[in-house]
C-alpha cells in the first residue's frame, strides 16, 4: 500500500481486464466489477446451494436463506400489500445485492461497491424506473394523482404539486445518497482511526504503543457499529423501496 | 434518471486531477456496464430459480405442516371417541352389574322374608296351641281348687263343730267368698 | 434524515438549473427552484419524522 494513511485510497477502481474506451469512459472490469460479481455468485451460491436438497426439516443454511426470503417477503407485503409481492424478486435481488455489497465491505483490504455514488444511484435509479414504469403503465394518468394530495386549498395546490414533485425527484437522489454517505463515512472513519493506531505507535515509540489502545478501542467499536450500518442500511433501502413501490401500485391516497 | 449525470459529468477531461474515485465520472461508464450485468444476472437467477425453488419448499412445508396437525386432529377425535364409547360401556356395565344385585338382593329378601313369614306363622300356632293347653290346664285346676277347698272347708267346720256341714251350705259359702 | 433535506434541495436546484438552460432565464429558475426544492426537502424530513405519516414511517437512519 502506498500511504496507509490515507483514507481514501480504500475507494479507488483498479483496472483487472481493459476493454478499451467508449469516449472519454474506459470500459475495464474493475475491482468493484469483482465484487459485484462475486456478491452475485455468493447470493447464487447460498440459495442455490442452500435449497438443493429442498428438505422439509430445513439445515443451518437452507433456514438462513429461508428466513431471508421470509423476511423480505414480509417487508414487501408490510409495506406494499399483497400485490406488491410481484416486485418480490426485484426487491430481494436488491436486499440481498446491497446487504453483501456492505458486508462485503466490512472484510478488510475488501472493496466497498456501495461507497460509489454510481453504483447506489444505479439501484435507485432502478427503483424510481420501476415505481414510474409500473405506475403509468398500471394506472396511466391517474398515477399523477400521486402528485396531486387531496384536501388542499385550490389557490395553493400549484405549489403543494410542484413541491410533490420535486420530492419525488428527490427521492432516487436521498435513496442513493443515503447508502453511498453511509458507506463512505463509516469506511473513512474508520480507515482514519485505524490509522492513528499505526501513527502513534510509529511516531511515539513505546508511549505510543499504550496510546494506540485508544483509537484500537474505537476501531473496535467503530467495526460493530459500522456492521450495524450495512445491515440497517440495507434495510432501509429495502423499505424505503417498498413504500416507493406502494405508491406505484396505489397512487391516489 | 442516470442519463444526465453521466453525459455532463462526462464531459470533464480524464486525468485532469486525481479526482476523489467516487466521483470519478470517468469511470461511471464502465461501473454502469458491469452493475447492470451484475444485478441482471442476480435477478434472474433469484426470480427465475432460487425464489421460486425457495417459495416452494415453504409452500410445501406450511402444506405438511397443516396435513399433519389436520392428521393429529383426527386421530384425536379417533381417540376421543374411542374413550367416550369405554366411558360409555364402562356405565353400562356398572349400571348392570347395580341392577343384578339390586335384583338378587330382592330375591333374597322375598325368600327369607317368606321363610321367616311361615316360622312366625308356624311358631304363633305353637303359641296359641301352648295358650289353649294353658287355659285348659288352668280351667282343670280352678275346678281342683274349688273341690279342694269345699272338703279342707268341711274338715275345718267338721273340726270345729264335731259334725260335718252340709253339703250345699259349703257350695254356697264357697259361692260367696268366690264373689267377695 | 439529513439525507431528504439535501435531495430536495439538490432535487430542486437540478431543475432550476436545467430550466435555466432550456429557457435561458438564469437565475431565476433556479432560485424559484431552490426555494420548492427547500420546502420540498423539509416535506420530506417532516415525511421521514412520521408526522403526517403519508408514505407509512419507518425509523431510519441519517
Amino acid at each position: 500500500m502506498a500511504s496507509p494513511i490515507d483514507p481514501i485510497h480504500q475507494f479507488e477502481l483498479k483496472n483487472l481486464f481493459s476493454f478499451g474506451r467508449i469516449g472519454n469512459s474506459e470500459i475495464a472490469f474493475t475491482n468493484a466489477s469483482l465484487f459485484m460479481f462475486s456478491a452475485v455468485g455468493i447470493i447464487a451460491l447460498l440459495t442455490l446451494l442452500a435449497t438443493r436438497d429442498r428438505a422439509v426439516v430445513p439445515g443451518r443454511m437452507q433456514s438462513l436463506v429461508e428466513m431471508s426470503y421470509e423476511f423480505v417477503a414480509s417487508t414487501v407485503r408490510g409495506s406494499a400489500g399483497q400485490e406488491g409481492m410481484r416486485f418480490f424478486p426485484f426487491v430481494f435481488s436488491l436486499f440481498m445485492f446491497i446487504l453483501v455489497l456492505n458486508l462485503f465491505g466490512m472484510i478488510p483490504g475488501a472493496f466497498t461497491v456501495t461507497s460509489h455514488i454510481i453504483v447506489t444511484f444505479a439501484l435507485a435509479a432502478l427503483v424510481i424506473l420501476t415505481v414510474l414504469i409500473y405506475g403509468f403503465w398500471k394506472h396511466g394518468l391517474h398515477f399523477l394523482k400521486l402528485f396531486v394530495p387531496s384536501g388542499v386549498p385550490i389557490y395553493i395546490l400549484p405549489l403543494v404539486t410542484m413541491i410533490e414533485v420535486i420530492s419525488f425527484i428527490s427521492r432516487p437522489i436521498s435513496l442513493s445518497v443515503r447508502l453511498f454517505a453511509n458507506m463512505l463515512a463509516g469506511h473513512i472513519t474508520l480507515k482514519v482511526f485505524a490509522g492513528f493506531i499505526g501513527m502513534l505507535a510509529t511516531g511515539l515509540g513505546a508511549f505510543g504503543w499504550i496510546v494506540g489502545i485508544l483509537p484500537l478501542g474505537m476501531t473496535v467499536a467503530l467495526t460493530a457499529l459500522e456492521l450495524l450500518v450495512a445491515v440497517l442500511q440495507a434495510y432501509v433501502f429495502t423499505i424505503l423501496t417498498c413504500i416507493y413501490l406502494n405508491d406505484a401500485l396505489h397512487p391516489g391516497h | 434518471m442516470a442519463q444526465p449525470i453521466v453525459t455532463t459529468t462526462g464531459a470533464t477531461p480524464p486525468g485532469a486531477k486525481a479526482a476523489f474515485p467516487p466521483f470519478a465520472s470517468e469511470t461511471f461508464a464502465s461501473q454502469l456496464l458491469w452493475f447492470a450485468l451484475a444485478f441482471g444476472l442476480l435477478y434472474w437467477l433469484m426470480s427465475r430459480i432460487a425464489l421460486p425453488r425457495i417459495g416452494t419448499i415453504i409452500e410445501e412445508r406450511s402444506n405438511r405442516i397443516a396435513a399433519d396437525l389436520d392428521d393429529a386432529q383426527r386421530l384425536k377425535d379417533e381417540s376421543d371417541a374411542a374413550a367416550t364409547a369405554y366411558e360409555k360401556s364402562l356405565a353400562e356395565a356398572h349400571d348392570k352389574a347395580k341392577a343384578i344385585a339390586q335384583e338378587t338382593r330382592d330375591a333374597l329378601g322375598a325368600e327369607s322374608n317368606a321363610k321367616r313369614n311361615a316360622l312366625e306363622a308356624q311358631l304363633a300356632d305353637k303359641i296359641a296351641a301352648s295358650e289353649a293347653a294353658i287355659s285348659a290346664r288352668t280351667a282343670e285346676a280352678m275346678a281342683s281348687v274349688r273341690g279342694i277347698a269345699a272338703e279342707a272347708a268341711t274338715a275345718i267346720v267338721e273340726r270345729l263343730t264335731g259334725r260335718a256341714p252340709e253339703r250345699a251350705a259349703v257350695e254356697a259359702a264357697l259361692d260367696r267368698a268366690r264373689a267377695s | 434524515m439529513s439525507s431528504e433535506f439535501v435531495a430536495g434541495v439538490i432535487a430542486g436546484g437540478g431543475l432550476g438549473w436545467l430550466f435555466d438552460r432550456l429557457l435561458g432565464t438564469s437565475p431565476g429558475g433556479l432560485i424559484v427552484f431552490l426555494l420548492l426544492g427547500f420546502a420540498a426537502g423539509t416535506f420530506n424530513v417532516v415525511r421521514a419524522a412520521g408526522a403526517t405519516g403519508k408514505t407509512g414511517s419507518k425509523p431510519y437512519r441519517s
